[in-house]
């Protein structure tokens, strides 16, 4: 049943990574920045693919690798979340779907900051612990 | 809900009040509110770069807002004289920062000659959001408070020093503002427009 996300990753415009956190520590982290990165051309593949009819903020699962899957969400500012999930079965959209609308009340919290330039590292102590929360009760 | 206040505290007036009052008057989004102020400091860190001085600037901008605010409180609240320093504090702390922030705070820590008093907000919309980096320390954030109290009372012939001791965006658990009276003005000309 469970999900684990064991990466998650906030992504700029220019396509800058804004923070990438793992939170699985048996896994070298470079990995998973790797995998973040590659995923960031299906990303690229579907939001320009459907003209006009990309309503939709969450892009779905980006692509599989042999461990882990990859979701996507971006949102009209050209910023993306991209995390990588260890599911056991099936896929859990839902449970998905809703982390991302939480982890994007966080971001846009987080960019409420009047210290924080948007496009700047995230540093935030509060931003990690509240995903750290997050990702426990995913 | 005020109605529970009152059975649990004994009735006390200036809760009720500051609600009333807070019931009547305009509200703005609050979200818009604190990223105004927001911007406001960063501009003026980015401006005067020494910590100490945007302190003094929040706290003259705070002075200039007290001394207009006082007259809308006195209009809208219908509170009348304060008998003592010790009444006044509870008007603030109840009726004037639920009226203008939305939130109550609580006035502890008074002198033995009830000359001084502690402001502690639990909550503050000026400071939702914010964290300050780290090299910030010496920055009171909602510094503005204090000059919006001192010009306050100073238009009710009260002449107080206000000061924060304490700041969540510090790592404290509440923000504490120290107020003490200097002196009562008795048909004094108040200074800000002596000089002219």
């Amino acid at each position: 049943m469970g999900i684990k996300v064991v990466c998650a990753s906030v992504i700029g415009k220019s396509n800058n990574p804004l923070y990438i956190r793992c939170f699985d520590s048996t896994e070298e982290a470079l990995k998973f920045h790797y995998i973040v990165h590659s995923a960031l051309d299906v990303v690229e593949e579907k939001s320009t693919a459907k003209k006009g009819a990309s309503l939709d903020l969450y892009l779905g699962m980006l692509y599989p690798t042999e461990d882990y899957r990859v979701y996507g969400y971006t949102t009209n500012s050209k910023i993306k979340f991209i995390i990588v999930v260890q599911e056991d079965g099936d896929s859990h959209d839902q449970a998905i779907k809703n982390f991302f609308r939480k982890f994007h009340v966080l971001y846009a919290n987080t960019v409420a900051n009047p210290f924080y330039t948007p496009d700047d590292l995230i540093t935030s102590r509060k931003f990690n612990e509240e995903l750290e929360k997050q990702v426990k009760t995913v | 809900c005020g109605a529970v206040v009152m059975a649990q505290k004994g009735a006390r007036p200036y809760d009720r009040i500051g609600e009333q009052v807070f019931a009547k008057v305009d509200k703005i989004n609050a979200e818009l509110f604190t990223l105004t102020y927001g911007s406001i400091v960063t501009q003026l860190v980015k401006d005067y770069e020494d910590l100490g001085e945007v302190n003094t600037q929040l706290e003259k901008m705070g002075y200039n807002i007290g001394v207009r605010l006082i007259e809308e409180f006195l209009a809208r609240s219908n509170v009348g004289r304060c008998a003592d320093f010790t009444e006044t504090a509870e008007v603030v702390a109840k009726v004037g920062f639920k009226m203008f922030l939305g939130i109550t705070a609580n006035v502890t820590d008074w002198d033995a000659e009830k000359k001084e008093f502690s402001l502690v907000l639990d909550d503050n919309p000026l400071t939702e959001f914010v964290e300050l980096p780290e090299s910030y320390n010496k920055l009171w954030y909602a510094n503005i408070l204090c000059g919006v109290i001192r010009g306050a009372l100073e238009m009710v012939q009260m002449k107080v020093e206000a000061t924060y001791v304490k700041c969540v965006l510090h790592g404290h658990d509440v923000s504490e503002i120290r107020v003490l009276l200097k002196e009562i003005l008795t048909d004094e000309i108040p200074a800000s427009m002596r000089d002219e």
